[in-house]
């Protein structure tokens, strides 16, 4: 069993590297690049920190290689890890993730004909005055926050309930040492400055 | 163990998703080792019921109790973690004797063939004559052995939900496969069906019939099982319809699901400040989502405060500020850590030194030490190491702290309220902790 300190002080290892990556890849930023350099990092951290071994951490790496010129920097900062590694998560994505998407897809596709199916059936009720009972309202409330949840977790679509709710746990968790550890190095860098200025 | 009991909760197919530790299983295995000194007794007093009980009950009253009620899914099966096979064949041990001993003193009441096996593998199909008994005796055995109120509660309700039979939820291959039947009776129980390859099918059959074919089936086809085997079949889930309930296979598996996520919903609830006095599930997933944006807002609002702060992407400066700022802490630190055990005061000192840490960070104002000392002492299952004397472990103390999440919000509530601190207030904090370390 990992100890959980040891996942903030992993993700401050891995932050650091890559922002040194960072800044080495690219001199002169501006702000907004500056920003989203430093966000990238820090999801590809806090991603990298789970050993691709959540659905959601391996969505957020896809996500963050999509783009084009992300891409280099990702594979930069993951082959700053480690090469095996990255091979590592390669390979389970490609073996682990794939073959939930399929049966994701399906089920999708049959609630979708089953849904259908039910309109159909429906329509053909309208006739008789029909009242709408609590249930049904409360099920497509939850059903509501379902799909918006699943928007939030990266990789949420390709879930199904267990799961999702599982990964929000994960995603959760290291999203607040992500936050966490951010915070304790913007205080740092602020009293730095600070000193700074007053020794000058 | 933990591992163990936390993973034997999950089911294969998630088994393959998390190989790691998840969150999850860490919130499992805190709550688990929260009751862990109770659990120790009831594991004692446990073996007094081996005749019972076997494997199945000491699910019933772990698990069952784990999860906060036992009224919902019940026992799931052990899954063949190597941690735990050294542990489920000592307890099983420790059943086979108890059993033995147990079929020794109730087999001659009812003449039928109760054998040690039949005593480990067959606890529920017994005829309610043997099982009153049985409970009777053994709840004088429970009086007298002890004082715990917790397990004999277990135990007597367990006793109740093996009046009936039950429906056997049967997971062959991995397709879950779910065989139920269900049966006459207050509550329907699932069990373990050790004789799987021999005789499931007669042995359904028997279940269906009566309890008392179903015994006689058992006890001839449950003779020839091991322990070993008992250890290896795992691939169960275990259901209980109760009355009025349906039971064919789709909607056992259905209310499984449905269980399963209310169940890692109440851990979610747990995580997400705010959201205990919310029932209701459109309620608590709005928490949720709430709480997931507002961490992902906040990240990218510290990546552009950082973006704001740092002129350049360099942050070696961080790494020299940590180095400066704590190196007098740090030259006292492994000493203190060294010196470290699970014993409690030892605890308590390195706790507060490491709140003279943080404080001296200027991180954190807000926490008193006793009070947090304590609940450190409670709420770590496991020591942390503090030896590591590398920049990391100093720049952000509290991370040893989140052994318990709620702990670790709170230090995040209190970091959100602290201010930054004077630089020049480093020499008199440093001389703080040694006064605490001396304490």
């Amino acid at each position: 069993m990992r100890a959980p300190s040891s996942l903030k002080k992993e993700f401050m290892k891995k932050w650091i590297s890559g922002l040194q990556a960072c800044s080495s890849a690219k001199q002169h930023m501006n702000i907004l690049e500056r920003k989203k350099a430093i966000k990238l990092s820090a999801d590809i951290a806090m991603a990298s920190t789970r050993n691709g071994r959540t659905c959601w951490s391996r969505a957020l790496i896809a996500n963050a290689s999509k783009d084009g010129e992300n891409k280099a920097l990702v594979e930069q900062l993951l082959a700053n890890d480690e090469v095996e590694k990255l091979n590592n998560h390669k390979q389970q994505f490609s073996a682990g993730s794939v073959r939930p998407c399929c049966n994701n897809n399906k089920r999708v596709r049959c609630k979708k004909i089953l849904k259908n199916i039910r309109c159909v059936r429906s329509r053909a009720r309208k006739n008789v005055p029909r009242v709408v009972s609590a249930k049904s309202i409360a099920k497509r409330m939850v059903q509501k926050r379902t799909q918006v949840l699943k928007s939030l977790v990266p990789g949420g679509e390709f879930m199904d309930g267990i799961s999702l709710v599982e990964e929000t746990l994960d995603y959760i968790v290291s999203l607040r040492a992500q936050v966490d550890v951010m915070r304790i190095l913007v205080k740092a860098t602020e009293t730095m400055n600070r000193k700074a200025t007053t020794i000058n | 163990m933990n591992r163990a009991a936390a993973a034997a909760t999950l089911l294969p197919s998630e088994m393959l998703h998390c190989a790691d530790m998840t969150v999850l299983e860490r919130q499992r295995a805190r709550l688990k080792w929260e009751q862990e000194q109770q659990q120790q007794q009831q594991q004692l007093q446990e073996s007094y019921f081996g005749d019972l009980g076997g494997v199945v009950f000491h699910q019933v009253t772990q698990q069952g109790e784990f999860e906060g009620g036992l009224g919902e899914v019940v026992t799931r099966s052990v899954k063949p973690d190597p941690g735990l096979v050294d542990n489920s064949s000592a307890w099983i041990a420790h059943d086979v004797m108890a059993g033995f001993v147990g079929a020794c003193g109730y087999g001659n009441g009812t003449g039928s063939g109760f054998d040690m096996n039949y005593g480990i593998a067959r606890t529920t199909s017994c005829p309610p004559t043997v099982v009153a008994a049985a409970a009777a005796a053994a709840k004088g055995k429970d009086s007298v052995g002890s004082d715990s109120k917790m397990s004999s509660a277990v135990g007597r309700e367990s006793f109740k939900k093996r009046k009936a039979d039950k429906v056997v939820a049967e997971d062959d291959t991995r397709d879950k496969r779910i065989k139920g039947c269900a049966e006459e009776g207050e509550s329907k129980i699932t069990e373990k069906n050790n004789n799987r390859s021999s005789s499931s099918s007669s042995n359904q059959n028997g279940n269906n019939k009566s309890t008392k074919s179903s015994k006689e089936n058992s006890a001839e086809t449950s003779k020839d099982n091991s322990k070993v085997t008992e250890v290896q079949k795992t691939d169960y889930i275990h259901v209980r319809a109760r009355r009025g309930q349906a039971t064919d296979s789709h909607s056992l598996a259905e209310r499984v699901r449905r269980e399963k996520i209310s169940e890692r919903m109440k851990y979610l609830q747990d995580l997400v400040p705010g959201c205990n006095k919310i029932t209701g599930k459109a309620g608590m997933l709005d928490e949720i989502i709430n709480y997931v944006q507002s961490l992902q807002r906040q990240v990218e609002f510290l990546s552009m405060k950082l973006a704001a702060v740092n002129p350049r992407l360099d942050f070696n400066i961080d790494n020299l500020f940590a180095k400066e700022a704590f190196s007098a802490c740090a030259t006292n630190f492994p000493t203190m850590g060294m010196s470290s055990d699970m014993t409690n005061p030892a605890y308590l000192q390195l706790n507060s030194v490491q709140q003279q840490l943080v404080s001296c960070c200027g991180l954190d104002m807000g926490i008193n030490p006793p009070d947090m000392g304590i609940r450190r002492t409670i709420s770590a299952p496991i020591p942390e190491t503090f030896l590591d004397s590398s920049c990391f472990t100093q720049i952000q103390p509290p991370s040893t702290w989140d052994a318990d999440l709620q702990n670790l919000y709170n230090v995040a509530f209190d970091q959100g309220r602290s201010t930054s601190f004077p630089p020049q207030a480093f020499a008199g904090s440093i001389e703080a902790s040694n006064m605490k370390m001396e304490m």
